[in-house]
């Protein structure tokens, strides 16, 4: 039953995008191969048959997971999916929870060196927030509760030890900066855009240095200010392969890791003197 | 090409890498030196966290110097005995140098220390080549040959007990000298990622009196051991050593460390430690600007922690 709406679902948006990208020039997000999962034996012109309860929001993902291979540049993931008309759509990332310390650098004896440090805890590894209407507008508008701009999810997060508000909020705003410039809090995530007025797709970037952990996105469903339907996907981020079994071994068994590297360099170093000598 | 470093968590250009480790291989080939010392603040200059790049070096100039090693092991150029003086010192540093690591990574402190002992290693060196070669070359210039001095001078530290007979290198000194000395190389080794044979090197012509001949063989059978403790090491602590990098580095050195001494082979001596000294110094400049500078942002994150 949930296969079968997706299916349908997702046909529905193709034909969306198939339209839009005749006269506007679509971003190619979903590039070849990175597979929109849909069965190529999907039906082709989608009817939704009027008995069918149609909940009034379905939603997938371009990828089930980020895989961090040896190739891995960052990811660009669709969110796409079909609601219930009228409405406004929310999505938001947030990336595991864990503690930060932030630094800062003052001037010593002319020079730069790190003499503060502020611990936060609850600080999420990645956030970002889109919507179909400029964000400020829907939240202004009530919609809040659960739905957490960027500086109300930051006023969240728990400082340790004492320190007066205004060189809080300075720590927290240098810890904002930090995960911006590393592509973490995208600032300027691509507004949510729907299509044939029940369509939406939004990309999620994702940077190359991307903490591992499982995400969160949610997508909201707004009707007059108010959240009327949420749907939630899991999206585990994490290294496969080559990286991960290094990183696993390098994490969990660091002396035979130190050992496997102390060989790999024993051979290499052996063996390359060895060849170069014969040249 | 990119590749995604497994430990350094970042995606970089495999040819920026090799091209780092040929570069490096080049100036080993040239000098004789394992070019860490270079490589390290070339790694930290292209984005790679410091620690990461400190621990994966190490693990590099294992490759370096057991590749050095085999040629001068051959010929025989290896005091074994001093060596193992050498690395009793080596072991017992590399091992507090860890340490010392983990702390001021703990506190945050880890970046700035590195790029301070860096600028003020680099530009001591720096500053007394160029000044050797220039004075070599005016004297060459002046063509006087130099008075020929006594075969060895005897300071203060001939008189500390311990005394060894060191028979390769026709020595009888303390071993606590050569001890201390291992004992500084290997610190300098653990928070540098460094071989430490560009002051290992100076230090047991000019400091031990050996013979030219067995340095550079001695220097690099202790650096072989001191280098593969510092990996280990930083690998069960700090997690840091990236074998993908690493192995990317000794590829681009096996490649460079040739050409370099056909290079060296070619030009005069005077013009290649010249040369060495000015890129010692460009180095040392440019780590000492980013500490001067006024940072685009003075805020960085430390290390993150999950809670328990």
């Amino acid at each position: 039953m949930k296969a079968l709406l997706l299916a349908v679902a997702t046909s529905l948006l193709w034909a969306g995008i198939a339209q839009a990208q005749g006269p506007r020039a679509e971003p190619p997000a979903n590039r070849p191969g990175t597979g929109l999962a849909v069965p190529s034996e999907a039906p082709a012109p989608p009817s939704v048959p009027a008995e069918m309860v149609v909940p009034d929001l379905v939603v997938d993902l371009s990828r089930a997971r980020v895989s961090i291979t040896s190739a891995f540049q960052g990811e660009s993931i669709l969110m796409f999916g079909m609601f219930d008309p009228p409405g406004e759509i929310v999505v938001v990332v947030a990336g595991p929870e864990a503690r930060e310390t932030v630094l800062r650098k003052e001037r010593f004896l002319g020079l730069w060196l790190n003499t503060g440090r502020q611990s936060f805890d609850n600080v999420p590894a990645y956030y970002a927030i889109a919507a179909s209407q400029p964000l400020q507008r829907l939240l202004a508008r009530g919609a809040g509760g659960e739905i957490l701009s960027l500086e109300d999810r930051l006023s969240l997060i728990k400082a340790i030890g004492p320190r007066s508000p205004a060189e809080l909020a300075k720590f927290r705003a240098g810890l904002v900066d930090v995960k911006r410039r590393e592509g973490l809090y995208p600032a300027a995530i691509g507004q949510v855009t729907v299509q044939a007025g029940r369509l939406f797709r939004v990309d999620l970037p994702f940077p190359s240095r991307l903490p591992e952990g499982i995400y969160d996105v949610k997508a909201y469903l707004l009707r007059d200010g108010k959240i009327v339907a949420a749907v939630s996907r899991p999206l585990p981020v994490g290294k496969v392969g080559f990286s991960a079994q290094l990183a696993g071994w390098a994490s969990h068994d660091g002396m035979y890791y130190g050992l496997g590297a102390i060989a790999m360099a024993l051979f290499a170093g052996w063996l390359g003197g060895a060849v170069m000598r014969r040249l | 090409m990119e590749i995604y470093l497994p430990i350094a968590e970042q995606s970089m250009n495999v040819f920026l890498l090799l091209g780092l480790g040929a570069a490096a291989g080049l100036l080993a080939g040239m000098f004789g030196v394992g070019g860490g010392f270079l490589a390290t603040p070339l790694l930290i200059f292209v984005g790679i966290p410091p620690a990461v790049a400190v621990a994966s070096q190490a693990n590099q100039v294992i490759a370096n110097s057991v590749s050095s090693l085999q040629v001068q092991w051959r010929r025989g150029n290896v005091d074994f005995r001093m060596g193992l003086v050498l690395l009793l010192g080596g072991m017992f540093g590399s091992t507090a140098g860890v340490w010392l690591f983990t702390y001021l990574k703990r506190i945050g402190q880890i970046d700035f220390v590195i790029a301070v002992l860096y600028v003020i290693m680099l530009s001591t060196i720096g500053l007394l080549m160029l000044a050797e070669s220039v004075r070599t070359y005016l004297k060459r210039r002046r063509n006087a040959g130099a008075p020929r001095g006594k075969l060895h001078t005897h300071y203060l530290v001939h008189r500390l007990p311990l005394k060894l007979r060191f028979y390769k290198s026709k020595l009888y000194i303390s071993a606590l000298l050569p001890v201390g000395l291992g004992f500084l190389i290997g610190i300098l080794s653990a928070i540098l990622g460094v071989g430490g044979g560009f002051v290992l090197v100076p230090a047991m012509i000019y400091l031990l009196g050996m013979p030219t001949a067995v340095v550079i063989g001695t220097s690099n059978f202790q650096i072989l051991f001191v280098a593969a403790n510092v990996t280990l090491l930083q690998a069960i602590t700090n997690g840091t050593v990236d074998v993908v990098l690493a192995l990317l580095l000794i590829l681009g050195g096996v490649v460079g460390a040739p050409i370099g001494s056909r290079l060296a082979a070619r030009l005069p001596g005077v013009v290649l430690r010249g040369l060495m000294a000015v890129l010692i110094l460009a180095v040392a400049v440019e780590l000492l600007t980013e500490l001067l500078r006024t940072p685009s942002s003075p805020y960085s994150l430390g290390i993150r922690e999950f809670p328990r």
